[in-house]
């Protein structure tokens, strides 16, 4: 009887065909370390975002004289209120954290390279929508930190040439942030998860053309290659397991510290808190702004730390297989720009003192100088590797992978 | 330069004013239903007058636990099902200390150091040279002494007070955060639970792995 529904299925859909062509045929190499199951959890935690943000909507009030109310609401008297905002709230960081450890797998390995550079661009969509997503909800609660967050953030649309004020009232949809700004934010931070579906729709089928990269940095012949599901699904859902217990441990015992207490206050136009600190994933390109004393400087300069990324393909120019692995020069400048990025966070975190923005100001120009220096380094690096002899392991596996490709083009 | 000259010279007096900053006492929060119990007892003679807690309803109490007599007592006419709001109006807090006290449903999470900060400040308050009181915690605050603390020179008395404070801290914490409780038992079962079917999820990757390695 199952058989004979799948077949009518079949007939009409290709099913079997797919579930084959993407999970149990789908060659995947065989030698994946643990940093490649974010992409997954990624995905899981969208899904627990989505999920979660669906039950909170139904009680919370957009309004800018009932939100903060309706929240309280949520955490003291909806059943089990306080779990599906906890779970949101610590959601929220949790999903920054596995894109950023994704993204930095991608730098390290040179997944970004030929030719995955859709799947970098995509993904480059994917981090701008999580980042407008965080941003929007974060004023939803409507306390004091909410509140001035989208206040400074919106006021940076002041630097667009010609209309910048009128883009901010655009934004607001009134001359400062109140009523007609909550709703608006809820509305997007309701359709931009949708929107981040889609994009992600498009990330994976430009996987499945691409295939996964490795940490050999070479295209694996189909010896060593091996289905996806069941070797990378049970991998998945382990590495699941694992994520699972770190994120409920942060929401069962530690859910406030990704709650700044200010936003316990509600929103007061009247008073400016003592200091506005955004959400510790947007800190590092904040002391970037921070760091250049002209406003349109800062937010040029914010722009583009995060735009950079994007022209990642076109400043590599090695021709050494993947990324840093058998490239120690590469190898330092990742370490030393993930350094960078942590000093950026605490300089992000701080109130400004002059030592702190002459270490923010020293930690911009490295972070741009990692990148602008790269296409110089990576063409020297590859010289002096070539002439000093690539490593016997590397030489091999190029060696093997190009056997591998002539026996078939022979076949 | 003139500029850049005063710029440092600010920030360089910025820095002994934070050092003099008074240290937080540690606070450990009591969670048992007496010690809130005695809190809101408290709250209710030294706090509730001016401050309102609109999150918070009778009802809350008596499903926390805390007895249904003390609750009657405590609410007089008001219902089981009203918050636990303030005596005095907004407009007459205003006239008399000129602010309107703030709510204390959340006031527990609303600052910077928690507990601790809050039970520092109740008991913070001290008697200066020209017979006013003052704070070490929050030198500008409008609110007085509301536990008589300043004036308790004898070491029974204050540590009395103190106890009281802490009862009163306890019991806001518990309003802050209501779920507390729930919240971590219910956690280490989540946690045992997903430790288990981790290493289960384990054993079977080695499983399915192994099949590999052949």
């Amino acid at each position: 009887m199952p058989n004979r529904i799948i077949k009518w299925i079949d007939h009409r859909f290709p099913l079997t065909s797919f579930i084959k062509h993407e999970l149990t045929g789908y060659p995947t190499p065989r030698n994946l370390s643990y940093w490649w199951n974010f992409g997954f959890l990624a995905g899981f935690v969208l899904m627990l975002q989505v999920a979660t943000g669906l039950f909170l909507a139904m009680h919370y009030k957009p309004d800018a004289s009932m939100a903060f109310d309706s929240i309280q609401h949520i955490m003291r008297d909806v059943n089990y209120g306080w779990l599906l905002r906890y779970m949101h709230s610590t959601g929220a960081s949790a999903f920054f954290l596995v894109i950023y450890i994704h993204m930095a797998r991608t730098l390290y390995y040179g997944s970004y390279r030929a030719p995955r550079e859709l799947m970098w661009w995509t993904g480059q969509g994917l981090l701008l929508l999580l980042m407008a997503t965080a941003f929007m909800g974060y004023l939803l609660p409507w306390g004091q930190m909410s509140f001035w967050g989208a206040t400074v953030i919106t006021n940076l649309f002041r630097a667009t040439p010609f209309i910048g004020d009128e883009v901010v009232v655009w934004l607001r949809g009134d001359y400062a942030v109140g009523d007609d700004t909550l709703t608006r934010f809820f509305a997007l931070h309701y359709l931009f998860p949708f929107l981040i579906i889609g994009a992600v729709v498009v990330h994976l089928v430009a996987l499945h053309t691409v295939r996964s990269s490795n940490p050999s940095g070479i295209d694996l012949a189909d010896k060593d290659n091996i289905p996806f599901h069941p070797y990378y699904t049970i991998k998945d859902f382990y590495g699941l397991g694992v994520f699972m217990i770190v994120y409920f441990l942060v929401v069962f015992f530690f859910p406030h510290s990704v709650l700044e207490p200010a936003n316990n206050i509600p929103a007061n136009p009247m008073v400016t808190p003592d200091h506005i600190v955004p959400e510790w994933y947007f800190l590092p390109f904040y002391a970037i702004l921070r760091s250049v004393p002209n406003m349109v400087g800062g937010v040029v300069a914010m722009g583009l730390s995060v735009m950079i990324f994007a022209f990642m393909p076109f400043l590599d120019r090695s021709r050494i297989p993947g990324g840093a692995h058998y490239r120690p020069v590469f190898r330092l400048l990742f370490y030393i720009f993930i350094l960078d990025i942590l000093v950026l966070g605490y300089v992000g975190y701080v109130l400004p003192t002059s030592q702190t923005i002459a270490i923010g100001q020293v930690a911009t120009i490295i972070y741009f100088m990692t990148f602008s220096i790269l296409p110089f380094v990576s063409k020297a690096e590859d010289k002096w590797l070539f002439k000093r002899g690539l490593p016997p392991k590397i030489l091999a596996l190029i060696a093997s992978e190009e056997e591998e490709k002539r026996k078939r083009s022979l076949r | 330069m003139n500029k850049m000259i005063v710029f440092f010279a600010l920030f360089a007096c910025g820095f002994p004013a934070s050092a003099d900053e008074v240290k937080l006492t540690k606070f450990q929060i009591d969670t048992s239903v007496l010690a809130v119990e005695r809190g809101v007892d408290a709250f209710m003679n030294a706090c509730h007058g001016c401050h309102g807690l609109k999150y918070v309803h009778y009802r809350d109490l008596a499903s926390f636990g805390i007895d249904k007599d003390k609750i009657a007592s405590w609410r007089g006419d008001s219902t089981l099902d009203s918050a636990m709001s303030s005596l005095i109006s907004d407009e007459a807090a205003l006239q008399s200390f000129g602010i309107v006290p703030p709510d204390l449903s959340m006031i527990i999470r609303a600052r910077e150091g928690g507990a601790g900060y809050v039970y520092s400040y109740l008991i913070g308050y001290y008697q200066t040279t020209d017979g006013k009181t003052g704070n070490h915690f929050f030198p500008l605050t409008k609110m007085p002494d509301a536990l008589d603390i300043s004036s308790a020179t004898d070491p029974a008395k204050r540590s009395d007070l103190q106890g009281k404070a802490h009862d009163i801290v306890s019991f806001l914490a518990w309003a802050a955060d209501p779920h507390e409780a729930e919240r971590k038992t219910l956690g280490y079962y989540v946690i045992a639970y997903l430790i288990l079917l981790t290493i289960l999820l384990y054993n079977v990757k080695l499983d399915v792995w192994s099949k590999l390695r052949l």
